[in-house]
């Protein structure tokens, strides 16, 4: 396997699906505020402060859609997940889209810090890279009692020097074929950006000991690999936005949608039915505009 | 794709980083004496030993309450039993979020408890036992998941993987509040439940609380049983080729142990009263416990970093503290090395205080001005009359901590503690963290943001159940007899068992020091040591340091003016006192007054040292005779040890630090010429015998060995993704990154890569910004010069990754302003300094030696 191989594999293995279908559903753009902020880290609001000042309301989180979120800068992403709670564990298929980090000129992070022209180039690459993970990656499965995740990776011929021979678990998710790869456990832990509250857990590292792992590729996510940890919270039942990290480092953000489990949880939401299956925290989450 | 490459290679840099350091040798020698107590005989407070069968109950516990005002005894207990929620920390947030792993199994399990003294410097709980042993509840280790039987188990027990545990502080028996507190308060304190006792671990101080999360058949497939975590603390491999050979179980955060752990402030400040020890260290009663003289002997960095294999970087720049010293800013981490002691809290109704500071702080009122905002007045929802507003004002404080950077009051340092050990941290404080992964400056936790006290009191009931009774938590410290000095005339009247008067112990002092040194010792004192050592003012010729004060029945003299003085002065080892939490934008600020905040900024230091730093307390000499080694980091005295120091006994954690100042880079002293370490003894002849020759360390500066830390294994950091085969494992892309064995483990620490990693993408970027930046740190030259190094680095990297650690040692060599800019301390002798009293001739050392024993 060469460095041109890893690179696609990593992609592979970060990204978030290319579901251009995810689009907006849920109508127009919801209300949320965000707390000032400038470019230092010392000037990032407390995530307590956010919350406690601008807590978002129900029926805006009902708004929220996979397209909103693709348009928010990392600030405002990191300030909206801060703001969520675990929800329930999820359980069954989910798509996935991936958010690379936008600083607030709109410019991917890594492209700001270079700047210039070659800021722009690798703007470009960054924008090239999201596409082709949106290509390979289609989503995540939920198995929920097990207390285990796969992801459904588009089957390309490409992919085979990656994965190697033999055969491959498939899922049929609305008429898309796709391999199922890459096994993470889940569990309630600690969120790398917000200790307020956990989060939900997809934790590659110790993927090996899970039935169905095969070293080519699923070591790539594990501990002798890329060490990746995500981590969701609920936007609502069927939408749930992520941060992949690799050894800790964060990478990329990432959206998962069930439309099924949406239409399904709606009610249940609406009202503030649902659970959290994680700690919640002892600060109170204020859903309702004050 | 060059410039993506460059960037890649500069992150990966990051993490090597953290292991190059280098040694700008120092000239060795050092040193200043640290705190230490007196006192008069005490009253045989404790009752005789409790019958057998009321062994393993917290009786004991409770009736060394005897004598105590209930304000005191409810501190007392809440001192003891209080984690305030902090178990949630040390069983998760620490692990995944900081990343270091404790093997609370390793350090706690029952079938280690004769020996966890030795290990560990732990003090066991007199109320616990071996399950299986005469007389305890339990008669085996399935009952306890591995674990001592202690008091209240038999209903925490029950709960181990399931809900429902009513806490044993929700039964807690509270005292009266503060007269002075406005009505909403006394009316209104918050739930006792969480103050959050849970049980014993069997070592004070560190509580567990059943896990309503554990799964007992997942826990039987990982382990095997109920009665053991081998599994869960195991190896993944016993082969040195793969890198599971590095990996615990532990690091697996999906398994749900079947105890959280918190600690409460007992965990480092309760150990042997000096003056009633116990005959065997590994298994005390009550009588000869005390709540407040400090663990001298606790290897707390290494029990929070148990988890981690000893070649591993964060085990070897962490676990670096001496026995009895913790590095308090680890976990906030400001990278800078900061091992300090765990003072002895004792006759602190005599501790000096500072008029007239300004302190900006929250303070407890009825009700808040009409229109107020609430960052600065806050009333509790649902408790009427209850609330606190925030204002500067002129006081009257303490000044605590090494440097004195707690200077809000006593209650607010106390809280403090409460946080340092891990209280509210999910809530109020890990977000305001540095994470040493973060490389981006303008991401959250590149840097420490302040902790909002408004904002936890608000959002952590936790912390509102502790504030409620800080004021019994200090009352508990203003009283006989844990918080009050025990005298070695008190202590060897006890270890006689016969009446033993201080004209006696003078007599003893005189017969082993020289005619009259006691009476010539204070002469000395007066004339050498009074200035700093003493809470009175000169002059102090005709002053009785053991008179009483005729309102406290203490000594009244404290023995120390707690002034803080600049580290230039007493010439000890600078790092603590750089550390940099209090200062504004940091974590601590909100606990640091604007006197501290407002400090004359230092002169000769080359590193960092504004806003409020640079500078040391001069401490008590209060029951000297009983607190050695010496200075704030225990460096000045014979190295302590539990086992005797043989490396290969696997429980050993000692590491020689004598170095050769001889040599380039301070090796390692050879083996055949490192004086011996002392194994631990807390007897009174133990403890007199550390005392003198600590004294005669610290008088005699030019016959100090130097000490400094090493790295004692090579860390190899491996990067890049390795695939394993069945057999062998490859890597597949990456590095290796190599710091070799005798690097000194606190430089590792100190060097800011965060820093450095910017730097080197703005010495290719934007090298003019990064010149600009170096200008307004060095001379313009300087500055020009570095920037320019910087480049080379960068490219050096690029062409060679696995030389990282050689490229920045050579350019450190070329341009040592590199080490200036990017490090927090420099300094690397831990021994150095405090050189008074050097020049004395040998009778007035031994005279001074014989006098401040009396005290």
């Amino acid at each position: 396997m060469n460095a041109r191989t890893i690179l696609l594999a990593a992609a592979l293995v970060l990204s978030a699906s290319g579901c251009d279908k995810l689009d907006d559903w849920f109508g127009s753009k919801p209300d949320i505020a965000f707390a000032p902020y400038g470019d230092d880290y010392a000037s990032k609001p407390d995530f307590a402060q956010v919350e406690y000042e601008h807590p978002i309301p129900l029926q805006e989180l009902a708004r929220i859609t996979p397209k909103y979120l693709a348009g928010l800068n990392q600030e405002e992403l990191d300030q909206l997940y801060a703001r969520l709670s675990s929800g329930p564990i999820p359980d069954g298929p989910f798509d996935g889209e991936i958010v690379f980090p936008r600083g607030s000129s709109g410019k991917l992070r890594v492209a700001e810090i270079i700047g210039g022209l070659k800021g722009l180039g690798v703007n470009f690459k960054g924008r090239m890279l999201e596409t082709a993970g949106e290509a390979l990656w289609k989503g995540k499965v939920f198995y929920r009692d097990q207390k285990v995740l796969r992801n459904r990776i588009q089957d390309l011929a490409v992919l085979r020097p990656v994965i190697g021979p033999g055969d491959i678990p498939k899922i049929d998710v609305d008429g898309r074929d796709a391999w199922l790869l890459f096994p993470a456990k889940l569990y309630c832990g600690q969120s790398l950006i917000d200790s307020r509250r956990e989060s939900i857990i997809i934790d590659y590292a110790f993927t090996d000991e899970i039935r169905g792992y095969r070293e080519k590729p699923d070591f790539l996510a594990g501990r002798r690999g890329l060490k990746v940890r995500d981590e969701i919270r609920m936007v609502r039942p069927g939408l749930y936005l992520g941060r992949a990290y690799m050894d800790h480092a964060f990478i990329l953000n990432f959206v998962l949608v069930n439309k099924d489990v949406d239409k399904a949880g709606r009610a249940e939401f609406e009202t503030g039915q649902i659970r959290d299956d994680c700690w919640s925290g002892t600060q109170k989450r204020v859903l309702a505009a004050r | 794709m060059k410039t993506s490459f460059w960037l890649g290679l500069f992150s990966i840099a990051a993490i090597a980083a953290l292991a190059w350091l280098t040694h700008q040798p120092e000239t060795a020698r050092a040193t200043l004496p640290s705190a230490t107590v007196t006192a008069q005989v005490l009253p045989d407070v404790f009752p005789a030993t409790p019958d057998a069968a009321s062994l393993y109950t917290d009786a004991g516990f409770h009736e060394a309450e005897a004598g105590l005002s209930p304000s005191a005894r409810a501190g007392r207990e809440i001192w003891f039993k209080a984690t305030a929620g902090n178990a949630r920390f040390h069983t998760y947030t620490f692990q995944q979020r900081v990343t270091a792993l404790i093997d609370w199994f390793g350090v706690l399990r029952g079938d280690a408890r004769d020996t966890r003294f030795r290990t560990w410097g732990l003090i066991n709980d007199p109320g616990c036992c071996t399950p299986g042993s005469a007389g305890c509840p339990a008669k085996s280790y399935e009952e306890t998941y591995g674990f001592d039987w202690c008091p209240g188990d038999e209903a925490l027990l029950k709960f181990v993987g399931k809900p429902g545990y009513r806490d044993p502080a929700c039964d807690f028996k509270d005292a009266s509040t503060a007269a002075s507190d406005p009505d909403g308060h006394k009316q209104g304190r918050e739930v006792s439940c969480n103050l959050a006792f849970g049980t014993s671990t069997g070592a004070l101080g560190f509580r567990k609380f059943p896990n309503p999360r554990f799964d007992a058949a997942a826990w039987k497939q990982v382990n095997g049983r109920l009665g053991t975590w081998e599994g869960y603390n195991r190896k993944l491999s016993d082969d040195p080729a793969r890198s599971d050979f590095k990996v615990r179980k532990l690091a697996d955060a999906s398994i749900e142990p079947p105890f959280l752990i918190g600690t409460a402030c007992a965990s480092c400040h309760v150990a042997f009263n000096p003056a009633r020890p116990p005959a065997d260290p590994e298994h005390p009663k009550w009588e000869n416990l005390s709540g407040l003289v400090g663990n001298q002997y606790i290897r707390v960095s290494e029990i929070l970093i148990s988890g981690m294999p000893h070649d591993d970087l964060l085990w070897q720049i962490f676990a670096h503290a001496r026995p009895g010293t913790s590095d308090t800013s680890a976990i906030p981490n400001d990278q800078v090395n900061n091992a300090g002691t765990i003072n002895a809290l004792i006759n602190t109704a005599q501790r000096p205080t500072f008029a007239g500071e300004k302190v900006n702080r929250w303070r407890k009122v009825a009700a808040c001005p009409a229109g107020a905002k609430e960052s600065t007045c806050w009333c509790e929802p649902g408790k009427p009359g209850k609330c606190w507003e925030k204002s500067i004002k002129s006081e009257t404080v303490h000044h605590i901590l090494k440097g004195g950077g707690d200077s809000i009051g006593a209650l607010g340092a106390i809280q403090r503690v409460y946080f340092n050990i891990g209280s509210c941290a999910e809530q109020c404080w890990v977000n305001h963290l540095t994470d040493l992964r973060q490389l981006d400056p303008q991401a959250r936790n590149f840097g420490q943001t302040p902790f909002d006290i408004g904002q936890c009191r608000r959002d952590c009931p936790n912390f509102r159940a502790v504030e409620d009774r800080l004021h019994n938590i200090l009352d508990f410290f203003l009283t006989a007899p844990e918080g009050h000095a025990v005298d070695l005339v008190e202590a060897r009247a006890n270890q006689r068992g016969a009446p033993y008067a201080q004209a006696e112990l003078v007599s003893d002092l005189e017969r082993d020091f020289g005619k009259d040194a006691v009476s010539r010792g204070q002469q000395v004192f007066v004339a050498n040591c009074a200035r700093c050592h003493a809470s009175g003012k000169p002059p102090f010729e005709a002053v009785d340091f053991r008179a009483l004060d005729g309102k406290t029945g203490l000594r009244a003299d404290w023995l120390g003016n707690d002034v803080p003085i600049p580290v230039t002065e007493v010439g000890t080892y600078r790092c603590r006192s750089l550390h940099s939490n209090h200062m504004r934008g940091h974590v601590w600020e909100q606990f640091a007054n604007e006197d501290y905040h407002a400090r004359k900024t230092v002169s000769g230091l080359i590193e960092p040292h504004d806003g409020g730093r640079g500078y040391y307390r001069n401490v008590s000499l209060l029951n000297l005779w009983a607190h050695a080694p010496f200075l704030h980091n225990n460096s000045v005295g014979p190295e302590l040890c539990g086992w005797g120091g043989d490396k290969a006994n696997p429980y050993e954690l000692y590491r020689s630090s004598y170095v050769d100042t001889s040599q380039p880079g301070n090796p390692p002293l050879a083996k055949d010429k490192q004086p011996a370490c002392w194994a631990y003894d807390p007897s009174v002849d133990g403890r007199f015998k550390l005392y003198v020759a600590s004294m005669r360390d610290l008088l005699n500066p030019a016959e100090r060995i130097p000490k400094a830390t090493k790295v004692d294994q090579d860390i190899v950091l491996d990067i890049g993704p390795r695939i394993f085969d069945g057999k062998e494992e490859k890597r597949l892309v990456g590095f290796t990154v190599r710091v070799p064995a005798g690097a000194t483990a606190g430089n590792v620490g100190n060097f800011r890569h965060k820093d450095f990693i910017v730097d080197l993408v703005r010495a290719k970027l934007k090298p003019k910004e990064l010149e600009a930046r170096l200008a307004t740190m060095l001379p313009a030259a300087e500055a020009r010069k570095l920037a320019d190094e910087m480049q080379t680095i960068g490219r050096a990297i690029v062409t060679d990754p696995d030389r990282l650690v050689e490229v920045v040692k050579e350019a450190r060599a070329r341009t040592p302003a590199l080490w200036q800019v990017y490090s927090s301390c420099s300094a690397e002798i831990e021994n150095d300094g405090h050189r008074f009293g050097e020049d004395l001739s040998d009778a007035d050392k031994n005279a001074l030696i014989a006098f401040l024993a009396t005290l």
